[in-house]
């Protein structure tokens, strides 16, 4: 009997033995079923566990058995891996070290089957993850349901945690070394194909044919080679220190060079993950819980579940308040075929949508057709996209210069020049051609929603929807609610950001919406520090190893230079003073130097090498050398301050303004809309490990600094928010 | 009897009798000749038991409601990455869009193909679930090779006719660019046995009987160029009639030119703005710009140029070059076929209505005439006469052929003899005739071509103020199709 003493239980919980059952189709065959009556997706939680242990003992005194079958509910369902809870809220690292030997124990035992001679078979299916996939791993032979719901991960380190019940252990003697480091490491999930073409699991079958395929091969009638990896690659790599040392340190550096000091969960992994071939099993074993338990009350960890909790939230934004479902959008309409407009109808196209794309100019939608070819061309050639895929997504993009074929749009976007008057000319003309309940967005990134949406008629449909460059590879949308907007539209724009894979953020029509007003300060202030003398590699080495993934210069070349100036420019216009842009950029746009789309900026982008790092740019300090030497000895905890702070202080704002509901909100925005580093659990998580009075301190402290510096009329964006005095008077912090 | 023994004398490969045998001239003297015999040649009783269809009611009428069509390429040029699927399934999308239409109020996808792709035969109904239809609606591909884009619309009236349909979208396609290369039955039966052994031994053996000249691939392409029943190819058959027609090389050369001219004044009339969809090609390269019109269009061509190449099929005296005839061609029509009352149920303002049709069959050696006798098909049914019609629009596989038809229109014998009229059917004059040029300038995809044509002449009708205009076309295997549009005048 194992001891589960102080491990907390869920409500309503079943008693003894409900949570599984075991069938015995024929003799000698054993099926345990998890079927916890109290979940509809079957976590490992308490109860089960307790279960689980108890059908072991009755497994391992049964005499003539000499197959075990473990399946789920459903051949699509077999459980999705540990409750969270047990680790959200971490007490003392005993009760998780103590959950850790229950799993493990479990696993062993289950291995230990094996030894009585008796064939073990995991017959699993749907979202195969974490505790789910290592409790398979220690079954004899993994039979995955042939479909494309199915998949498997070990999802582990992106919650700062590691896979301790077995799987460090497990997955490299499976699979090898590398291709499990990769796994645990990158932490996402494979497909059905690639997990059986990985030798992630051993035999693919319909999911109709799960349950027998599994029970012939526990009882011998079918035989089933495993997967495994070559005994030849094993000694030669899994088994050879010299091979595992290399491995390891690349992997080491790669993961210094991505900021890797926040996330202790990572490096646990390469220690644990490398040798595992090599270790003696108990000492692995023990090893495995003893990191474990050391990651679970880290606050890399508990930002990350965090953080993960906010994510699971955000799609509520795309039902009613009573929970329903808008009617899903078929035919869409994109307007202005630049860049981004290109690139949201291909999106749109992707996402199976039958998407109208309008310009004036045929060349631009050309281009915008090659590039929605090219790319689904390019993830054909990677293997993420069927044949039958690739032309579904070309067939769903139809371009078009003339003004007709829109009469059944259910949903515009519009995403011409950054200009009021052409937003309005557009929006006259969507309202007219189009039927009064089709929905109208604005994918505008410094202009109001209200301004753009007066003069036409029913505006309550009209509404922000702020995408960000590259489209497909930024996970945010912001929904800008105007002052008309009607709810409905609301939920439907943010049904269809959820269904283009995207994360909707509810903001209110300010200057700038959230990300860019926040994001304006910290770019700016780094190119102040620039001009204030700082060494540039610096600068985005600090910033990289606080945790961001490319640095401030590096994130402005991709942006677009042009545009970092025109959108600060125009948010100078709305807040004042403390948004002024320093003109470090002018000299770099007059001589041409936009950014990566120019092929210089601040970096060189040399070809299209995707791997090749930029180098900076020479030219810069010849252009636009920095006018003082006044930020040159900054060190790194100041540069961190006078970068964030400033994005505090505005997040305070948009929180007094009410642009975004709740403080989870801007932790959302920053971390998917600016890349802050999610292990640091978003701005305001931030500042609050800092605390308020220490946010106050430090702002202080930099604008004292920079009163004495060549620009001192910046100092206003240091200037302490309101509700940033109020929260630091009453002692709390932005998170209650 | 004239063309019952330059018939037989063919067949017989004597070939010295054949130029013996006069060509018609109109200038010939009349003169009296029997009927025509059953079996031994051009005649329309050679039809089976076809009842044409003529509309009389105008409350039933049948209109050609809508059209598009993909700017037409030569193989292998710029849409050989293309397919029929997507070919026809963007334009089909892109037709039903600027109508309004969203699919689900058609009864019926039918497109015509010569030879649809091996991996989609039916491909009308890839192109109709790849448009975005629902799927409930049925689909299907028709043949009729050159003919077949015309019999999707035949075939559509059927339907409306017989009351199992309302509204279809019908059309043509063809990739002839994606037309496969095939292995020599050597070679296929190496495979097969390849694969039925398992010995070394046995590989061994298959292999040993290898020679590289099975290596040789078939080009389906040029196979079905040649007609099976007679061995000629369709270009030789175009020479033949040439030859017994008396149409020059000169003439054919002018014919082509003039072609050209035609179809590049069209264009900058600006005629195929409402016309060609315009396209960028799946596997175009990157940065290149999307096809605004018929890429087979010369503006430089002159006739010195022409004549410069060499006949094709009879050297050195032929008639036919690459010069004056239609190569083979990619492109896709799309039609949305109605009744008259359906159409404007759906807020359309039909093009033209069709007022005759009909198909004959002619013995395949002489498939060049098929037109003609399916004119005088339709116009004996629809009761008019050619000089009634506005123009005609006349299939141009090879401009011999279209000059050897012209003559055999105005020719009293060929009516007597061969149509059983009492004269000639009339003379076609050369200003109506193919007035926006034809294949020659602007490619010939086979499947496509006959709903390409019913497509130019419903949007020349609506451009020129209504009247009568006739479509007649044949088929490389002696079938002959041909359709009058009408539209109101104003």
């Amino acid at each position: 009997m194992i001891d589960l003493r102080g491990v907390p239980a869920p409500e309503l919980s079943p008693p003894p033995g409900a949570c599984l059952r075991v069938e015995r189709p024929e003799p000698g065959l054993a099926v345990v079923v998890l079927d916890p009556p109290h979940r509809s997706l079957t976590v490992f939680d308490l109860p089960l566990l307790r279960d689980l242990d108890g059908v072991l003992d009755e497994l391992e005194t049964s005499p003539e058995l000499r197959g075990v079958v473990l399946t789920g509910r459903d051949p699509l369902h077999f459980a999705t891996g540990i409750d969270l809870e047990l680790i959200e809220n971490p007490g003392e690292t005993e009760r998780i070290l103590k959950l850790v030997k229950v799993g493990q124990r479990i696993g062993d035992r289950i291995e230990g089957l094996r030894a009585r001679g008796i064939r073990t078979v995991a017959a699993v299916g749907g979202a195969v993850s974490s505790g789910a996939y290592e409790l398979a791993l220690s079954c004899g032979r993994i039979v995955l349901a042939d479909d494309p719901g199915s998949s498997v991960g070990l999802p582990e380190t992106r919650f700062g945690l590691l896979p301790a019940w077995g799987g460090c252990r497990r997955l490299p003697r499976r699979i090898g070394v590398p291709a499990a480091l990769e796994m645990i490491l990158r932490g996402r999930a494979r497909s059905a194909r690639r997990a059986y073409a990985l030798g992630l699991v051993d035999r693919l079958t319909p999911p109709g044919y799960l349950l027998r395929i599994a029970g012939d091969i526990a009882m011998g009638r079918r035989s089933c080679p495993p997967r495994g990896r070559r005994w030849a690659l094993r000694w030669a790599i899994d088994r050879n220190p010299l091979a595992l040392g290399w491995i390891g340190w690349r992997a080491w550096r790669r993961i210094a060079r991505r900021g890797g000091g926040l996330d202790p969960a990572l490096k646990q992994a390469v220690r644990r993950v490398v040798p595992a071939a090599l270790e003696p099993r108990t000492r692995a074993r023990d090893c495995e819980a003893v990191a474990l338990s050391g990651l679970a009350g880290s606050e890399a960890c508990e930002n990350r579940i965090r953080f993960h909790r906010l994510e699971e939230h955000a799609p509520g934004l795309g039902r009613r308040s009573y929970g329903s479902a808008p009617t899903g959008i078929d035919r869409a309409a994109v307007f202005g075929a630049g860049t981004m407009g290109g690139a949201i109808a291909g999106a749109l196209a992707e996402a199976g949508i039958a998407t109208r794309l309008f310009d004036h100019s045929p060349a631009s939608l050309d281009t915008a057709v090659h590039e929605h070819r090219a790319r689904q061309a390019r993830r054909r050639r990677r293997g993420r996209l069927e044949e039958h895929e690739e032309r579904r997504a070309i067939d769903h993009l139809a371009a078009t210069a003339l003004r007709i074929g829109f009469g059944r749009t259910q949903l515009a976007i519009e995403a011409v020049t950054e200009q009021l008057e052409a937003k309005r000319a557009v929006f006259t003309e969507l309202a007219s051609s189009m039927p009064p309940e089709t929905i109208l967005a604005t994918n505008t990134s410094s202009l109001s929603v209200n301004a753009i949406a007066s003069g036409i008629a029913n505006p309550g449909r009209v509404v922000g929807m702020h995408f960000f460059h590259p489209v497909p590879r930024r996970p945010l949308v912001e929904i800008v609610r105007g002052e008309r907007t009607e709810e409905e539209t609301v939920t439907v724009a943010a049904a269809l950001a959820l269904r283009l894979g995207k994360t909707p953020l509810l903001v209110a029509d300010v200057p700038g919406f959230l990300i860019n007003r926040l994001l304006c300060p910290y770019l700016d202030e780094a190119l102040r520090l620039y001009a204030g003398g700082l060494d540039p590699l610096r600068l985005e080495e600090v910033m990289r190893s606080f945790g961001m993934p490319v640095g401030p210069l590096r994130l402005s070349d991709e942006v677009g230079l042009d545009v970092v100036s025109r959108v600060a420019g125009s948010l100078h216009v709305a807040y004042g003073e403390r948004m002024k842009p320093c003109e470090v950029l002018e000299p770099l746009l007059d001589a041409g130097h936009l950014g990566r789309k120019s092929g210089d900026g601040f970096h060189v982008y040399l070809g299209f090498a995707p791997r090749a790092e930029p180098r900076l740019s020479s030219d810069v300090r010849r252009l636009t050398p920095p006018t003082s030497s006044h930020e040159e000895f900054l060190d790194d905890e100041e540069i961190v301050d006078r970068l964030c702070l400033p994005m505090v202080n505005e997040a305070a704002r948009c929180l007094e303004e009410g642009v975004v509901e709740r403080a989870e909100d801007v932790d959302l925005g920053t971390v998917l809309g600016l890349g802050f580093p999610a292990a640091r659990g978003g701005l305001l998580r931030w500042a609050d490990s800092i605390g308020t009075r220490g946010v106050l301190d430090r702002l202080e402290h930099c604008a004292t600094a920079i009163a004495t510096g060549p620009n001192p009329e910046r100092r206003q964006r240091f200037e302490p928010a309101e509700r940033l005095r109020e929260l630091a008077a009453a002692g709390r912090g932005f998170l209650g | 009897m004239r063309y019952c023994l330059s018939n037989g004398a063919r067949a017989s490969g004597k070939r010295a009798e054949v130029s013996l045998v006069l060509a018609p001239r109109r200038s010939q003297p009349v003169e009296e000749s029997p009927a025509p015999l059953a079996g031994t040649g051009g005649a329309i009783l050679m039809t089976t038991g076809h009842v044409p269809f003529v509309h009389r009611d105008p409350e039933e009428a049948i209109v050609l409601a809508a059209g598009l069509r993909t700017p037409q390429v030569r193989a292998g040029r710029a849409f050989a990455g293309e397919d029929a699927g997507h070919l026809g399934s963007a334009l089909a999308r892109e037709l039903l869009v600027r109508h309004g239409l969203d699919g689900s109020e058609l009864d019926e996808v039918l497109f015509g193909c010569a030879i649809p792709p091996h991996e989609t035969s039916n491909v009308a109904r890839a192109i109709a679930l790849r448009a975005g239809l629902p799927a409930r609606v049925p689909a299907r591909t028709v043949g009729r090779g050159g003919g077949s884009g015309m019999e999707a619309v035949t075939a559509a009236i059927t339907s409306i006719r017989a009351g199992l349909a309302s509204a279809c979208l019908c059309g043509g396609v063809e990739t002839m660019s994606a037309y496969p290369l095939l292995m020599g039955p050597e070679l296929t039966d190496l495979f097969g046995r390849l694969s039925r052994t398992r010995s070394i031994g046995g590989v061994l053996e298959a292999w040993s009987a290898f020679r590289p000249g099975w290596l040789k691939p078939r080009s389906v392409g040029l196979e079905s160029e040649i007609d099976p029943l007679t061995g000629t190819s369709r270009g030789a058959a175009a020479e033949a009639l040439a030859e017994e027609f008396g149409v020059s090389r000169e003439a054919a050369d002018t014919f082509a030119l003039r072609s050209h001219r035609r179809a590049a004044r069209a264009r900058d009339a600006g005629h195929f703005e409402e016309e060609i969809l315009p396209w960028l090609p799946l596997g175009a390269r990157d940065g290149s710009r999307a096809l605004q019109h018929d890429e087979g269009i010369r503006d430089g061509l002159t006739r010195d140029s022409l004549a410069e190449l060499s006949p094709r099929f009879v050297e050195p005296d032929g008639t036919v070059t690459a010069g004056n005839s239609a190569g083979s061609g990619d492109g896709a029509t799309a039609l949305l076929v109605a009744t008259e009352a359906r159409a404007v149920e759906l807020c359309l303002e039909p093009l033209a209505r069709v007022r005759a049709l009909a198909w004959v069959g002619v013995e395949p050696a002489r498939s060049g005439l098929a037109p003609v006798f399916a004119a005088a098909r339709v116009l004996e049914s629809a009761g008019i006469e050619l000089a009634d019609l506005e123009g005609v629009e006349l299939d141009e596989a090879f401009a011999a052929r279209v000059l050897a038809c012209a003559e055999a229109f105005a020719s009293d014998i060929f009516g007597r003899e061969e149509l059983g009229r009492r004269g000639a059917l009339g003379e076609l004059d050369p200003e109506r005739l193919n007035p926006g040029g034809g294949a020659i300038a602007l490619g010939r995809p086979v499947g496509a071509e006959g709903a390409r044509l019913l497509l130019t002449t419903a949007l020349r009708l609506r451009r020129e103020g209504g009247g009568l205009r006739l479509v007649t076309l044949g088929s490389g295997d002696g079938l002959g199709g041909a359709m009058i549009l009408e539209r109101g005048n104003g």
